[in-house]
Parts: structure tokens; C-alpha cells; sequence
């Protein structure tokens, strides 16, 4: 028996509908797909708000494409809503959603910029199957121009070297222009040194100018590879640098109503796609890529994908090991002690793997174990003194692969109080959180706080260890080691909050 | 015919199509009945042609008089060919209907009694008939010169009356006397609540019917007492039905269109067809209704062949109408027959009206009661009133299936049937959407979604014909009915985007217009003139109703050119100039007249052995390339492909019922050539058809087909 999945998505441009059949070896075609143009970037982008025409005109598709599902009798479960970069920056977006959800039924989640880049690399693995193994051998990037921000992955050899999520959209320039009353060649302009700075800070993570694997998603380019390029697979196709560079060039020349004539689009689209392939031109002439890989995947496929969970284990490891990866990538910019951090990230996970069964939280918390432990403690960057607050700082402020807002709040807590006292009365970045994410934070930093007490002296004494449960009590063999005093005051030191949430005593033997 | 020697003039071929239709009247092999219907078509078709394209070309002369169309005529050069041409054909018809038909009708034994050949006791029926039935459903009207022209009805038949006071006008009062020097004229509209045919007492098996118009004529001077009757005089109007409805409007479209079929009623004259009788009362009339000389047909006998059609239904005179033709039901189709099982398996071509459209209707039914059915998609455009389909589609609403309708409000002349039957659906839940503003969609498609034990499958049928039950047994089309995925995939889209779900998409397998129906066959054109040279020619055959585009045609004189071969078949109207030197010496275009109305679509390109073949709702003329909402989509299937592949050639065999256009714009008639076997196509099929229905009944059942609800 197959399962139907339907996806929408609320983007800057317009609101567009994906309906998958999902096999019982969890394949999946889709059957049903559309697209309606709406102008949220637009209104959010100049003045920050959604207007109340687009709200109306959100309102009205919403209830198309919901009647366009019912053809497929899908119930409420298999439908998930999402919406990008134009209603998250949205001021009114409250109010916004609570009308989606009264009007059509549908409950919107908003999602980030970071989680975009998890779900587009989902969509794009599935996409690239057969091409995904030379992404091993080579440097490559990932990257998407949207309407309202452009999502970009590095990958170094196959493992994501850093993800950024760039408030740069085709929406925003063209927008820009407009406000400036520039022209064409200031918006070229605009463009260009924009996207060098970004390629400057970029660089500094993976040298772009040895990237030789260029993948490109978003509707213009995907136009571009109806128009000019080869179909490669089932769905992907490719388009040889040079033709895209002419196609872009000529293009420039185009009036929007020409190339809504030209390509038979709705106007809206016409608007951005000189704009969009400009800036996708821009991207490739930093890179010394020969070709462009355009999968046919979108944001849609990968929450699709998503949302059947993994579709295979091995995509599933492959994308915690990016997550991981993108993890050791930020601790490098901030010259962290890796060693101990390998060390503290082993040491926690079989802590973690040993109290599964006590803590209660979902399978992807170990992950989040996985990367506080990796960036404890890298606020040492600044200063040694408060580094658990520097830490902090820098997680909230840095972008990981795979990691939400919600998640990397939740990181970033866990490093904060890996070291000193627990949260304290009026600690208004642990309050605010939701009752579900402090008690995570609580337990995943009592694990990383008695893996961290293992490693005191950053020197990796510790071979290896065993766990057992005594009673009341956690005993860790210790291999290895003659001399445990050091280990064993650090433990008294910071096992504290392990014994106060799990009830058991940490002994080291 | 003008040409420059590159395009006909449209209106000029269109009435040469007419014209053919006119000579299968004179054909004598035929029989007598189906000869009259011929001539009854003729002017069925004048008809829809005035009040449409004279009007459109009327308007253009007044708004913008020094335009031009392709063969280089202004509005005014081609009204005046028109009306020349037109004249030369309705004398034509006239004379094969005086001379021929009702004589020999006569002595068949159905008789034609005109008013002053009654016989005493017919006169005595005729006028008790009239004082009872007729005369209170008559509404006279004076009219004169002073005073405002009574509104005129379009193509309903009216009487007039030249008007005389018995008593002298000087001994009347002097508020009852004239005030100039004319006679009164009065106007009656016959009414169409009675029928036009009054079949009189008969004795033995003769019948004779006596006319309405004939009746009340005679019985006219009842209506005015104190006035003689001096003249009377028979007419029918011709309106101008061409204009639009107002697209701006899309909430309110319904009520938009019923107010221009509430307009139509009252715009202005085109034409007038009108008897003899009165020469006075006929330039009276003409001139209140501002219509010259050019507009008014005279016609001796008979007027308005339209509404004779009760006379070709009389019962009995079986030798007077052709042998019936059955519907033979699709041999794969059948009722015991699992349809979904069977499409899982292959893709099935129905061949209307040869085949029973009765699969199609059979197909909506059972998905409309198939519980594994998840919803109904279909295009409706010109269905019949009281249609099973609508009924099955209204079921299927009822049972909770998803069922989206699309209405074409724009198919002229049936605004009013199908707006209530529209509403019908509507109530039982069913999606009805109302068209596309600017756009008509007349694309043939039924989509079904089934969930089935393995998945959702999807079961399309394409048409090159509408979904009415009743032209379809008239109307010569193709069908296609498959579950390909590939076509699923599309269809939905297609439904997606003209259901406002969204907007323009690619599809993979069909084509469609006004996106890129047209560059596609300017692909293929252009193809097959790549492909071709003189030692390996290429070829193009196409069968359609009318071939009006002009890139089209550029194209094809080009592949001409190219040593490419064309075979058109081509019923209606054509511009192309074929034969032409250095132009277009290797296209011929044949048409085919018959009993049945050839409609389908096909386009054949050979492809360099690649060949390939299309089924389509289009014409190659601009308002279905760029102004409607068509499709054309590839036969994949070996044995379908090869079925219509040599169907198309067995219409360019034909040497009883084919007309081959020549480079003058006439039309010459294909005769037989010494020793050459007759073949009329429409009877070879008809022929085919009965042949393999005969062999599949004979047949012994070799399968057990066992009715049981299947293991879950």
C-alpha cells in the first residue's frame, strides 16, 4: 500500500503545492504539483509587513490547493505547511498565521534559513543518487538564490565545511533598485560586490576558487536548464558554464515582459530572473567549476523526505555526519583544542547511548549532545575567563548544517553551562525557552559536564571506559589511567547537576 | 476566389464547404430524405454563418473599413463576394428542391399541398385548425412608417400583411383615418409552439402536409377585421450573435452571459430571407430594418428549409432514407468488461460513431460508482441537455467523489442549456468552474483518480471530439482512453491550470494551446523539412476541420518546397493554394461530404522513420492556436498507431464522397477512374467495423469472465 504526503510552501514569490507517492521501500514519485504566484516578499521586503491584499490573496490559494487536495483524499496528518524566508521576516507574522490557520485550517511552520539548507540537502541527495559519490572526490557548493535569501553550502570532499544563509534574494535586489531608482547596471553593481564580499568571508572556510562542483536549485536557474540544458538524470540536468554565462548575458537585455513572453511565465517570475541568474553567475565565476548540476528537487522534495524520515539509513548518517562536520568547521575558525573536543564528543555520546533509556528525549537530542560538545569550548577564542558565555555567544550567532534556531538556542545553552553554576534566577536565555527544551538542555548538560570532567587536563589520559549501574550509582571504569585524582576532583566539580536530574552518583574507579 | 495566389479568403471557403454539402443534395444515388436533410443543412449552416461571421465582417466595414484579410480583401470587397456567391448557391438550392426533390418526394407519396390547391374538406380542417390552435397564439402588429418597426426576432418566420380599410378611409372618423398616403402593414410572428408541418387527413399510405406559414397566410385576413388582406409576404431575420461577453467580469460571469443571450435577441439585422410575394412589402420591411438590396434573399416556395426537419423524421419511407448504421460497441470495452483491468493492460482508441459512444458514458458511470474512485475531472463543452454523463457526474458529486466540471460558457449558441444544467452539478457539490476569462477551453478530457491496492492510478480519456452523446452519432471522431502514467501526470496538470490551482506548468507528453501547441507543429513542420530531399522525400499528413493559420500554411509551402509531401484532409475551410509552382506542387487537400460530419483531428509526420502521430481537440486556424485552450497529444501504441495510420489513407483513397481543392479555390468532385473500385471511406469504415463485430460475436467465449468481489 503507498501513503500520500502533500507539501506547501509559502515562499516570497509564490505559494507552490507538491503531492508524493511514498512506496512501502519508501520511493517516492510525485503525482500532483502547482504553483500559484503571490507578491509576500514583495510587501515584507519594503515594508516589512504582509499587506492585506496578500494576506487575502494567501488566504484564497491556500483554499484552492486545499480543494486540490482533496481530490487525492488526503487526510490532515499528510499535509505539512511551510513558509520561508518572506513570512519569517514578516513584523505582522502572528497574526499573519493565525488568520492561515482560521481561514484555511492549515497550521504554517515557519522555518529558518539553516533548516531550508537541511531540507534542500535532503531533497538534493535523492536527486543527485547517482551522481552524489564524485561530491566525495571534489570541493563542491550547494546553493540556491531565493526571493528573499540565498542558502549556501560548502562542501569540502563531500562534508559540509560551513552553510550560509545570506540575506541576499532576487525579491530584496530588485526591490533595492526600485527604492534607489536604480538601474540595471547599479543592481549589477549592487550584485557583484555584494557577492565578493560574501565569496571573501566564504573563502576563508573552503577555497572557493578550487570548487569544481557547482549544484544550483531555485526556479531560474532550473529555467535556464529547461532552455539550455542536457538532462542528465531522471531528475537532474546539467548546463556547461560557458552557455550559462551567454544565456545570463543575453537575458540582461530582456524586458520582463519579454521574457514572460519568451519563456511563457507568469509575469511575477519574469520579474527576478535576470536578477536570479546574474547573481547565480556571480556565484559560479568565484568557483572553478566547468558545469552546473541542476537538480529538479526543491525545498519541497526535501521536506517531503523529511517527513518520511530518512529515506534510507545511509542518507540519514550521511547527513549527521554533514551536521558533525559543519560542527569541527565552525570550532576550527575559532581555533578550538580539537583533540579534547573528539575526546569530550566521544566520551558524552556513550553516556548518552548509556542513559537512553533515562532521559526521555527524541532521537535527534544526541546530535545536539554530539555539537555542544564539539563547540563547548570555543568561546576560549575570546578569553578564558567566562568562556562558557563566549560560547554561547558564538554558537547563537553562527550557523550549522542541519540546525535549527530552536536547536542551536538549545546548543548554545548547553556550552553556556557546561562550566559554573546551573541557571540561575533571572537567566533570561535559558527561561525563555519552552519547558520541553530547558529539561533538554538540563540533561544534555549534566552528560557534557562529566564528559568534560574526564578530560580535565585536555590531555586524553583516559583510553577508554566502562559504565555500570550500582544501586544508586553510576560507576566509570576507568582505563588507562594509575592517577584519577585529577579526574575525580573535576568530577566532584561538575557532576553536580547529573546527580541533582538523574538521581545517580558518578563514581570513577 | 482572390488569392494572390497564397491564401483564399476565409469567409469565400467556408461557403464553398457549403456548397459540397449542396452537391451531395443533387447526388441522385441518394436517397430522397437524406437529400432534403442536405439542403435543410445548407441553410442551417447560412444561418450560423451570417449571423456570426457576415455580422463580424458588417461591423469591421463600419469600424475600421480599409483592413485587409490575408487574400487581400477589405470588409466591404468580401461582403460583396459574399452576398454574389451566396445568392448563386440558395438559387441553387432552391431549384434542386422546386425541381427535384418535393416533385419526387410527390410521387414517393409524401406531398407538398400549397394553399391554393386545397381541396374543400382539407379547407375545412385547415380552418377549424386554425380558428382553434392557431389564431389565439397570434399576436399581429401594425406597423407604418410613423410609428416604431416591431422587434423582428432572429430565424423566426414571420408573415406580413399589406392592409386595406373596406370601408372608404374618407367615410372613417377622423381619429381612424390614415395620416398619409399608405396602406397599413401588418406583422405576426409564427408561433413555434405548433409544429410547421401539418400533415393533413390522408388516405391510403400517400401523406400530404400542408405549412404553416401557408395556413396562416390564408387565414390572415381573420386577424383584421374591417381591412382586406392585399398582399402577404413571408420573412426571416438574420441577427448579428457575434458579439462577446464582457471577460472583465468573472464573479458575475453567468449573469454576464445571460445578458448577452438577452442581447442577442435584439442586435441588429444581417440578413433577411424572404418569399416573392410582395416586392411593396418587402422594400418596406427592408428598409425599416436598414438592410440593401444585397442582404435580401428572395426565395421561390419554401422559405426556411431549417425548420423542415419534422418531414425528414416522418415515419416509415425507410427506402427514402439511407440504411441504418449501427453503433457497434467497442470489442475491448464491453459491458462485462473491467475497464480498469483492461487499461492497466493497454491504451484503447474508440472510433465514434462507428463505435457506441456508449463506452464513454459507461466509463463516467462506473467511475461514478467505483468506491476506489477518488475523483472525476472532465472538460464539458457543447454537451447536450439532459446528458448521462452530466447525470452520472452529478451521482458521483452525490457519492463524495471529488467531481470539477469545467463549462465552457463561450460555445456559442448553447450559453442557455448549459447554464442550467451548471447549476445542476453545482448543487450536488460538485467543483463547476466557468471558463477562462479571454480564453475558451475546448480541449476534450476526462481524468479519473483511482486508489487502487499497489497505488494511485490515474485514467485519462482524450477526445478529439466534445462529450455529447447526441453528436456523436453524427459527428466522425477519435478517442483515446489510457491509464500511461505519463498522461495522468499531465492531465492533472492540465487540470491544475485551468482550475485556477495553478499556473502555466510543462508537460512532458502533451501539448497544449495557447502555450505551445503551435511552436510544436512549427517544430515538426520544420522537422520533416530538415529531414527531407528529393531522393527521400518527406511527408506530412493531416486531417482537420478548417486550416486557417497563416504561419502554419508559410510553413508548409516552405516544407513544399523542401520536396516534403502533404496530404490534407481538410472539411471545412481552407486557405492554403495548393499546386502551385515553386509554392505549394506537392500538397493536395481532399474533403470529405458524407452522412457522417468529419471532426477528428490527426496529424502524421513520417520523421525520418521515426514517425510520428497526434491526436488533437485544435484546428490549425489562430482563434485554436492562440485563443482557446486545446491539446494534442502522441499515440504511442503500435496497433493504435497503425489503425489511424491507415484510416488516414483510406480517406485520401476515397473516389465517391472527396473533393480536391484546386489552385483556383474550386473544389473538384473525385469520380472514379476506369476499372477503379468505388470507395467511399465513411462506408469502407462503417464496413470494417461491422466485419469485426460480426467476427467477435461468432467468436466463442474462451475466457470465463466470473462476477465476485475480489480477495482483499
Amino acid at each position: 500500500m503507498t501513503s500520500l504526503e502533500a507539501v506547501i510552501e509559502i515562499g516570497s514569490t509564490g505559494i507552490r503545492l507538491l503531492i508524493g507517492e511514498i512506496t512501502e521501500k519508501r520511493e517516492w514519485t510525485v503525482i500532483d504539483h502547482s504553483e500559484l504566484p503571490i507578491a509576500l516578499g514583495w510587501d515584507v521586503f519594503t515594508t516589512g509587513l504582509v499587506s492585506r491584499e496578500s494576506l487575502l490573496q494567501c488566504l484564497k490559494i491556500l483554499n484552492r490547493f486545499k480543494e486540490q487536495i482533496q481530490c487525492w483524499s488526503l487526510p490532515k496528518d499528510q499535509i505539512t505547511v511551510i513558509a520561508t524566508s518572506a513570512l519569517r521576516e514578516a513584523a505582522n507574522r502572528d497574526t499573519v498565521l493565525d488568520r492561515i490557520l482560521v481561514k484555511t485550517g492549515f497550521r504554517v511552520k515557519v522555518i529558518d534559513g539553516i533548516e531550508e539548507s537541511r531540507l534542500m540537502y535532503l531533497g538534493v541527495v535523492q536527486a543527485l543518487q547517482d551522481e552524489f559519490p564524485k561530491l566525495k572526490k571534489n570541493d563542491s557548493v550547494i546553493i540556491e538564490v531565493g526571493g528573499g535569501s540565498t542558502e549556501i553550502m560548502l562542501l569540502q570532499r563531500g562534508k559540509m565545511a560551513a552553510v550560509h544563509s545570506l540575506r541576499l534574494g532576487t525579491v530584496i535586489i530588485e526591490q533595492q533598485i526600485k527604492s534607489m531608482m536604480g538601474s540595471q547596471k547599479e543592481a549589477h553593481r549592487f550584485l557583484v560586490e555584494y557577492i565578493k564580499n560574501a565569496g571573501g568571508i566564504m573563502n576563508t572556510e573552503l577555497k572557493l576558487d578550487e570548487i569544481d562542483v557547482f549544484i544550483a536549485i531555485g526556479s531560474e536557474v532550473r529555467l535556464a536548464a529547461q532552455q539550455i540544458g542536457k538532462r542528465i538524470y531522471s531528475h537532474c540536468c546539467s548546463i556547461t558554464t560557458e552557455s550559462f554565462i551567454n544565456f545570463t548575458d543575453e537575458l540582461q537585455e530582456y524586458s520582463v515582459e519579454e521574457c514572460a513572453e519568451r519563456f511563457k511565465i507568469p509575469y511575477s517570475d519574469a520579474k527576478t530572473l535576470a536578477i536570479g541568474l546574474l547573481a547565480y553567475k556571480l556565484f559560479i565565476q568565484l568557483t572553478k567549476a566547468k558545469t552546473i548540476l541542476v537538480p529538479d528537487t526543491t525545498i519541497r522534495e526535501g521536506v517531503l523526505v523529511s517527513k518520511f524520515s530518512s529515506p534510507s539509513a545511509e542518507i540519514h548518517d550521511e547527513f549527521t555526519s554533514q551536521i558533525i562536520a559543519s560542527a569541527y568547521n565552525l570550532g576550527k575558525k575559532y581555533h578550538f583544542d580539537e583533540a579534547h573536543a573528539e575526546f569530550v564528543r566521544k566520551t558524552a555520546l556513550k553516556l548518552y547511548t548509556t542513559m537512553k533509556g533515562e532521559l526521555g528525549l527524541d532521537d535527534s537530542a544526541g546530535m545536539l549532545l554530539e555539537v555542544a560538545s564539539i563547540l563547548h569550548d570555543v568561546g576560549m577564542y575570546i578569553r578564558g575567563s567566562d568562556h562558557h558565555l563566549h560560547s554561547q555567544y558564538i554558537i547563537s550567532h553562527s550557523d550549522i548544517f542541519g540546525i535549527n534556531k530552536e536547536n542551536m538556542t538549545i546548543v548554545s545553552n548547553v556550552a553556556r553551562y557546561h562550566r559554573g553554576k546551573g541557571p540561575q534566577q533571572g537567566a533570561s536565555d535559558f527561561y525563555a525557552l519552552p519547558r520541553l527544551d530547558r529539561m533538554a538542555v538540563l540533561k544534555l548538560t549534566a552528560i557534557l559536564r562529566v564528559a568534560d570532567a574526564l578530560d580535565r587536563g585536555h590531555s586524553q589520559r583516559i583510553q577508554s571506559f566502562d559504565t555500570e549501574f550500582k544501586g544508586d550509582t553510576l560507576v566509570l571504569k576507568l582505563h588507562g589511567v594509575q592517577d584519577t585524582i585529577l579526574e575525580k576532583i573535576a568530577m566532584k566539580e561538575k557532576a553536580d547537576l547529573f546527580e541533582s536530574i538523574f538521581g545517580y552518583k558518578v563514581i570513577l574507579v | 476566389m482572390i488569392t494572390k495566389n497564397r491564401f483564399f479568403n476565409r469567409e469565400l471557403s467556408w461557403i464553398e464547404f457549403n456548397a459540397r454539402v449542396l452537391s451531395e443534395a443533387k447526388k441522385t444515388y441518394i436517397p430522397l430524405l437524406e437529400r432534403l436533410r442536405f439542403l435543410t443543412i445548407v441553410t442551417t449552416n447560412f444561418d450560423e454563418f451570417f449571423m456570426v461571421r457576415v455580422a463580424e465582417l458588417k461591423r469591421q466595414s463600419q469600424t475600421n473599413p480599409s483592413w485587409k484579410d490575408l487574400s487581400g480583401l477589405t470588409p466591404k470587397q468580401q461582403l460583396d463576394k459574399i452576398s454574389g456567391r451566396v445568392h448563386e448557391i440558395i438559387n441553387d438550392q432552391y431549384e434542386c428542391l422546386n425541381s427535384v426533390i418535393i416533385p419526387q418526394l410527390a410521387k414517393e407519396g409524401i406531398s407538398y399541398v400549397n394553399s391554393s390547391a386545397y381541396t374543400p374538406d382539407q379547407l375545412h380542417y385547415l380552418s377549424t385548425l386554425f380558428q382553434q390552435e392557431i389564431f389565439p397564439l397570434l399576436t399581429p402588429l401594425r406597423v407604418d412608417s410613423s410609428t416604431e418597426f416591431p422587434h423582428i426576432t432572429n430565424l423566426r418566420l414571420h408573415a406580413a400583411f399589406l392592409l386595406k380599410p373596406l370601408i372608404e378611409d374618407s367615410l372613417l372618423p377622423e381619429q381612424f383615418k390614415h395620416k398619409k398616403d399608405e396602406d397599413p402593414v401588418a406583422v405576426v410572428q409564427l408561433p413555434s409552439s405548433i409544429p410547421r408541418i401539418v400533415w393533413l387527413p390522408s388516405e391510403g399510405d400517400k401523406k400530404r402536409f400542408a405549412l404553416l406559414d401557408d395556413i396562416v397566410t390564408l387565414f390572415g385576413t381573420r386577424l383584421f377585421p374591417g381591412y382586406s388582406v392585399e398582399e402577404s409576404f413571408l420573412f426571416k431575420v438574420t441577427r448579428d450573435a457575434a458579439f462577446a461577453v464582457d471577460e472583465e467580469r468573472d464573479i458575475d460571469f453567468i449573469q454576464a452571459m445571460e445578458e448577452v443571450l438577452a442581447k442577442r435577441l435584439s442586435s441588429f439585422p444581417v440578413r433577411m430571407i424572404c418569399t416573392t410575394s410582395s416586392p411593396r412589402i418587402q422594400k418596406f420591411i427592408s428598409d425599416q430594418l436598414a438592410l440593401t438590396a444585397q442582404d435580401v434573399y428572395e426565395v421561390k416556395g419554401i422559405i426556411d428549409l431549417a425548420t423542415l426537419a419534422d418531414l425528414i423524421s416522418v415515419e416509415g419511407f425507410s427506402q427514402l432514407k439511407f440504411p441504418p448504421w449501427k453503433h457497434f460497441q467497442n470489442a475491448v470495452l464491453h459491458k462485462d468488461a473491467n475497464y480498469w483491468d483492461v487499461l492497466k493492460q493497454r491504451d484503447i482508441l474508440l472510433t465514434v460513431p462507428y463505435e457506441s459512444f456508449e463506452s464513454v458514458i459507461d466509463f463516467v458511470t462506473r467511475a461514478s460508482e467505483d468506491p476506489s474512485v477518488l475523483a472525476i475531472k472532465m472538460t464539458l463543452y457543447r454537451t447536450s441537455g439532459n446528458s448521462p454523463i452530466i447525470n452520472s457526474l452529478e451521482k458521483a458529486a452525490r457519492n463524495g467523489k471529488q467531481v470539477t466540471v469545467f463549462v465552457e460558457l463561450k460555445a456559442r449558441f448553447d450559453e442557455k442549456q448549459n447554464i442550467s444544467w451548471a447549476s445542476q452539478l453545482e448543487q450536488a457539490g460538485a467543483i463547476v468552474v466557468y471558463g477562462i476569462a479571454n480564453l475558451k477551453v475546448h480541449a476534450k478530457m476526462l481524468l479519473i483518480v483511482r486508489k487502487e491496492y499497489d497505488g494511485i492510478r490515474r485514467y485519462v480519456h482524450l477526445s478529439t471530439g466534445n462529450y455529447n452523446d447526441k453528436t456523436a452519432r453524427l459527428y466522425s471522431d477519435f478517442s483515446l482512453f489510457s491509464s500511461s502514467e505519463e498522461l495522468g501526470n499531465d492531465a492533472t496538470q492540465f487540470f491544475n491550470m485551468i482550475s485556477g490551482y495553478s499556473s502555466v506548468q510543462t508537460m512532458k507528453v502533451l501539448s497544449m494551446a495557447p502555450i505551445n501547441l503551435k511552436s510544436q507543429l512549427l517544430f515538426m513542420i520544420d522537422r520533416e523539412i530538415q529531414n527531407s530531399s528529393k531522393e527521400t522525400p518527406g511527408l506530412i499528413m493531416a486531417k482537420m476541420n478548417s486550416l486557417a493559420d497563416k504561419d502554419i500554411i508559410e510553413a508548409l509551402y516552405k516544407a513544399s518546397n523542401a520536396h516534403v509531401h502533404i496530404l490534407l484532409n481538410i472539411r471545412g475551410i481552407c486557405l492554403i493554394v495548393p499546386g502551385i509552382k515553386g509554392q505549394s506542387e506537392n500538397i493536395s487537400v481532399v474533403s470529405i461530404v458524407d452522412r457522417y460530419l468529419e471532426h477528428a483531428r490527426v496529424f502524421y509526420f513520417q520523421n525520418n522513420g521515426e514517425e510520428e502521430l497526434y491526436l488533437g481537440s485544435a484546428d490549425w486556424m489562430p482563434r485554436n492556436l492562440e485563443k482557446r485552450v486545446e491539446l494534442m497529444f502522441p499515440i504511442i501504441q503500435e496497433d493504435i498507431f497503425k489503425t489511424l495510420k491507415e484510416t488516414m489513407l483510406v480517406y485520401f483513397s476515397d473516389n465517391t464522397n472527396s473533393y480536391y481543392l484546386q489552385s483556383n479555390g474550386s473544389w473538384i468532385q473525385r469520380k472514379q477512374e476506369d476499372q477503379e473500385e468505388k470507395l467511399r471511406a465513411q462506408e469502407f469504415l462503417y464496413n470494417q467495423f461491422h466485419h469485426n463485430y460480426e467476427a467477435q460475436i461468432k467468436e466463442l467465449p474462451k475466457e470465463f469472465i466470473v462476477r465476485r468481489t475480489e480477495p482483499k
